[in-house]
């Protein structure tokens, strides 16, 4: 097809696409306003009923709790998925060196951007750490916070490069957090029907509001994310990254 | 607070047009984190910080460094440094 039957088509699929378009657009409510009750009804019932102050935590962990298992298990089979098709490839190898990018200088790092790694990547994680655990309080929550220490980690990556931060990933500990997270919230949502209570029922005290230990059974769940997201991502890194290895593919043994 | 709005719906838009327009694989990525960034300060803005910090984390960091993992990958040689050395 030429760029100009390209266009073509382009203006004639645009003139039956923008009078539906136009007429959505028409009949939207006006930015900022919602006519739906949800909304409300979780900011005025979150503080009262389950005693947390994040109500996006009340919503992912109790309100639809059920969902983000779901979501869970599909984080779990995507990192499972890559780790099949990427290992698969190239082979386990930790210690492999990496590859290098042909005619490029091999010029060493500053050590400014060594040290600014060093210091930044434990703060980062740190801070990672802290957005788990106010999931109930602040803004944050499990997934936010797993992110932010698995990402927090590339810059060692970035400061001391491939080797370094491959020997800090232990694997086996990533692997370990990835599944017992994702077990974890199986089983918190096990537990109540040991009672004779429906699936995820918040059987657990509820604590005092804005404390770190409010929302009951909520902290149990935000505790599996967290460990399930921290560890997925950190495989997900080290198996994209192993694809820098100086292995050939079938791994080279 | 709606001229604030205002101007990050505009550079919303044009970070995101940045990201089409640009043809070189490594500018893309570059041009997607400038994207995430955009949309985790628009987030912020219109007070969903939750939304911001996934959005920060995953668009801005976690996603462009896989996308540039994967253009490090094609373009690498693959014989050990020490033996290329010799």
């Amino acid at each position: 097809m030429t760029p100009r039957a390209r266009l073509l088509v382009f203006i004639g699929a645009c003139a039956c696409v923008l009078p539906a378009a136009v007429d959505v657009v028409m009949h939207m409510p006006a930015f900022g306003v919602h006519p739906l009750p949800y909304g409300d009804a979780v900011n005025r019932l979150g503080t009262a009923e389950r005693h947390v102050t994040n109500m996006v935590s009340l919503v992912n962990f109790d309100v639809r709790g059920f969902d983000t298992l779901g979501e869970e298990f599909m984080l779990l089979c995507a990192v499972t998925g890559v780790t099949i098709l990427l290992r698969g490839a190239r082979g386990e190898q930790p210690t492999a060196e990496p590859g290098y990018a042909p005619g490029r200088p091999d010029v060493r790092r500053s050590a400014a951007v060594t040290a600014i790694g060093r210091v930044f990547a434990p703060l980062i994680v740190l801070f990672g750490f802290y957005v788990v655990l106010h999931a109930m309080t602040t803004p944050g929550g499990g997934f936010q916070g797993g992110v932010i220490m698995a990402s927090g980690c590339l810059l060692i990556w970035m400061g001391d490069g491939y080797r370094s931060w491959r020997q800090m990933m232990r694997t086996e500990i990533l692997d370990a957090a990835e599944g017992f997270g994702a077990s974890l919230y199986a089983a918190a949502g096990l537990a109540p029907m040991v009672l004779g209570l429906p699936f995820l029922t918040n059987i657990l005290p509820f604590g005092q509001p804005k404390d770190l230990l409010s929302g009951g059974l909520m902290l149990v769940l935000n505790a599996g994310v967290g460990f399930a997201v921290a560890g997925g991502f950190g495989v997900l890194f080290v198996e994209f990254l192993e694809e820098t290895r100086a292995v050939p593919l079938g791994g080279g043994e | 607070m709606s001229l604030l709005l205002d101007l990050l719906f505009f550079m919303t838009a044009v970070t995101g047009t940045g990201i089409v327009l640009s043809r070189q694989p490594g500018r893309q990525v570059l041009a997607i984190a400038a994207n995430g960034l955009v949309l985790s300060l628009l987030f912020t803005a219109l007070q969903a910080p939750d939304v911001a910090f996934s959005e920060l984390a995953v668009g801005t960091a976690a996603v462009p460094t896989l996308f540039l993992v994967v253009l490090i990958s094609t373009r690498i040689d693959r014989t050990p440094r020490s033996e290329a050395k010799e």
